[in-house]
């Protein structure tokens, strides 16, 4: 059985997040990955790249990564090393890209989640834990394919492992 | 209980009896598309992949169309590659000036009723109007596409949309998904799949429809689909399309809402600067200068909203001080744009016509950047602040009748107050 629990501190972004404004390069051309990184969603939260440690969980409001949402957002979030992003509700098209890319994305109430909080996040048994303020919320289940492709690590190491999509273990 | 058209659209393809909203399925792609924002992304998936062989590589369509031409030699880098990947996968492409993604791909025969159709885009739910699930993914998506034919999908919850009565003339489908921005908000149906039926979907040309589905976007739609009809299957046919295989929802199946709306009360819409669902009606709006008219993009690119324009234009001048461009959606509408006298009229009234492409958008291509404090009118489907390029400009949005009629008047106007702004598409 594989593990699907994580844990982590909590950074807060608010509602309408667009990723391809505040995290990739479609208005940043020529600029490298890195680059990006170092000033991630600086105009929504400032500083929140140098203050974000890799490991740690973003907790967002309303509709993260709306719109076009560039695949390359989420190649840098795991450069930056979030753990996982919590929010009331995702753009579709950065939920996919998010899967696909081995990031977890939990669709959870975060009213209540404060900035330095620590999350203990179990998607397998679908619920979503405060520590420090023993606070526990339930969790939508998760089908078996999206837990394979994100214990996988994204797509494409899924598929090398089940080149047919079957999941035999 | 019913399936809806989504479900029933992704059972198909998933090879299932029957599915269900917020089950997951891995279904097979009839046919995809990637565009050159997204290609290069979608090549280094392909490397990261290590695939032997990419056998479905050529049932894609590869589309230079937001680069076109490339303002950058980053973009012609990627364009290069493109042509190369296509030529070495046998994938059909399509090369700067032959048009939008969502333009050829139907207009290349490329898809048909009942297909499920994925490409790299948002916009990809145009196909819809043609009853085809189309959807938008990104490059490992289409890098898994081309090596084992499938993708991942979730089935989504369906909102049914009777549109009832029939647009009024001087209102195109472009005002009805302005209403619902301005009624259920940016993303205010994210996920969802939209159905749209009713008197009014009937009575819209192909060119509108494409409009009704692509617009749809703003919304947050999964997808948004129609049923086929005469018009459908004669539109196919022409642009040599397979056999349709059309696909209706049953009269029992479960929505997670349902809305009506009035086609025949509705007006001009307009979208306010900077957000897509500050909608007023355009008659509304007084005294609000403009100095930058756009009519062109997936949305509104198309024959009719060229002929809307040069019904407003013909034998006029655009008002003093403003700027109009005009950027047809693909070569062929192009082509039958010249071959009408459009183009002629509307560059004698003062408009420019460029290539075909994805340049009216945004401001990618920087070709199109207004001065400070300017307004834009545009019949793209987005005005976010600084997109053509400058923080410190407006951009409003309208139907291609709105953006000609103000581009007439120097001022937002109601094309309905104009001569030649209450043409009809089913007259043409």
């Amino acid at each position: 059985m594989l593990d699907h629990t994580l844990q982590g501190r909590v950074y807060r972004l608010g509602d309408d997040v667009n990723t391809d404004l505040n995290c990739s390069g479609k208005y940043l051309p020529g600029k490298d990955e890195a680059f990006i990184a170092a000033q991630a969603f600086d105009a929504v939260s400032p500083g929140f790249a140098s203050r974000f440690v890799a490991g740690s969980v973003i907790v967002a409001g309303t509709h993260f990564g709306i719109n076009s949402s560039r695949e390359q957002a989420v190649h840098i979030l795991r450069r930056m090393g979030v753990a996982a992003i919590v929010a009331p509700s995702f753009g579709r098209q950065f939920f996919r890209n998010a899967i696909n890319n081995g990031l977890p994305v939990i669709e959870c109430d975060v009213a209540g989640i404060e900035e330095g909080d620590t999350l203990r996040i179990d998607m397998a048994g679908q619920k979503l834990e405060v520590s420090n303020r023993n606070m526990v919320r339930p969790l939508g289940a998760v089908p078996e394919a999206i837990l394979a492709i994100l214990a996988e690590g994204g797509l494409i190491p899924f598929l090398k492992k089940y080149p047919d999509w079957k999941i035999t273990a | 209980m019913g399936l809806t058209l989504a479900e029933k659209l992704l059972a198909r393809h998933a090879g299932l009896p029957i599915t269900r909203a917020g089950d997951l399925v891995v279904a097979h792609v009839s046919f995809a598309m990637v565009h050159d924002a997204r290609a290069p992304n979608a090549i280094r998936m392909v490397e990261k992949m290590g695939a032997k062989s990419l056998p479905f590589a050529n049932k894609t369509a590869w589309v230079l169309d937001h680069f076109s031409p490339p303002p950058t030699l980053e973009a012609a880098q990627g364009h290069t590659a493109m042509r190369k990947f296509a030529d070495e996968h046998g994938s059909v492409l399509y090369d700067i000036g032959d048009g939008i993604c969502h333009q050829v791909m139907p207009e290349g025969g490329h898809l048909t009723c009942g297909d499920l159709i994925v490409g790299t885009d948002t916009h990809s739910v145009t196909y819809g109007a043609f009853n085809a699930f189309g959807t938008g993914i990104e490059g490992t998506d289409v890098s898994a596409v081309m090596a084992t034919g499938k993708v991942w999908l979730r089935v989504p919850e369906s909102v049914r949309v009777t549109l009832k009565g029939r647009l009024q003339p001087g209102v195109w489908a472009k005002d009805v998904t302005l209403h619902m921005l301005g009624k259920f908000g940016a993303e205010g149906l994210n996920y969802r799949a939209i159905e749209y039926v009713g008197s009014a979907v009937q009575a819209m040309e192909i060119d509108d429809r494409m409009t009704l589905c692509n617009h749809a976007a703003e919304l947050g739609a999964k997808a948004a689909l129609l049923e086929a009809d005469e018009k459908t299957f004669a539109w196919l046919k022409a642009h040599g399309a397979k056999t349709p295989a059309p696909l209706s929802a049953d009269a029992d199946a479960h929505y997670a809402d349902h809305f009506e709306i009035d086609a025949s009360q509705l007006a001009p819409q307009v979208a306010r600067k900077h957000s897509v669902d500050d909608i007023v009606s355009a008659h509304e709006v007084v005294g609000q200068k403009i100095n930058f008219a756009l009519i062109g993009t997936c949305t509104n690119g198309r024959l009719d909203d060229i002929r809307q324009a040069a019904a407003v234009l013909k034998g006029k001048r655009v008002a003093k001080g403003v700027r109009m461009i005009i950027t047809p959606a693909s070569r062929q509408i192009y082509l039958a744009a010249a071959r009408e006298g459009l183009i002629e009229a509307l560059t004698e009234a003062g408009a420019s016509v460029e290539a075909a492409g994805c340049g009216t958008c945004v401001g990618i291509t920087n070709h199109l950047i207004p001065g400070d404090r300017e307004v834009v009118i545009s019949s793209a489907n987005r005005n976010f602040q600084g997109r053509l390029g400058n923080h410190d400009a407006d951009i409003w949005l309208g139907s291609a009748a709105t953006v000609a009629a103000s581009a007439l008047t120097g001022y937002i106007t109601d094309p309905r107050t104009v001569a030649g702004g209450q043409w009809e598409a089913s007259h043409a």
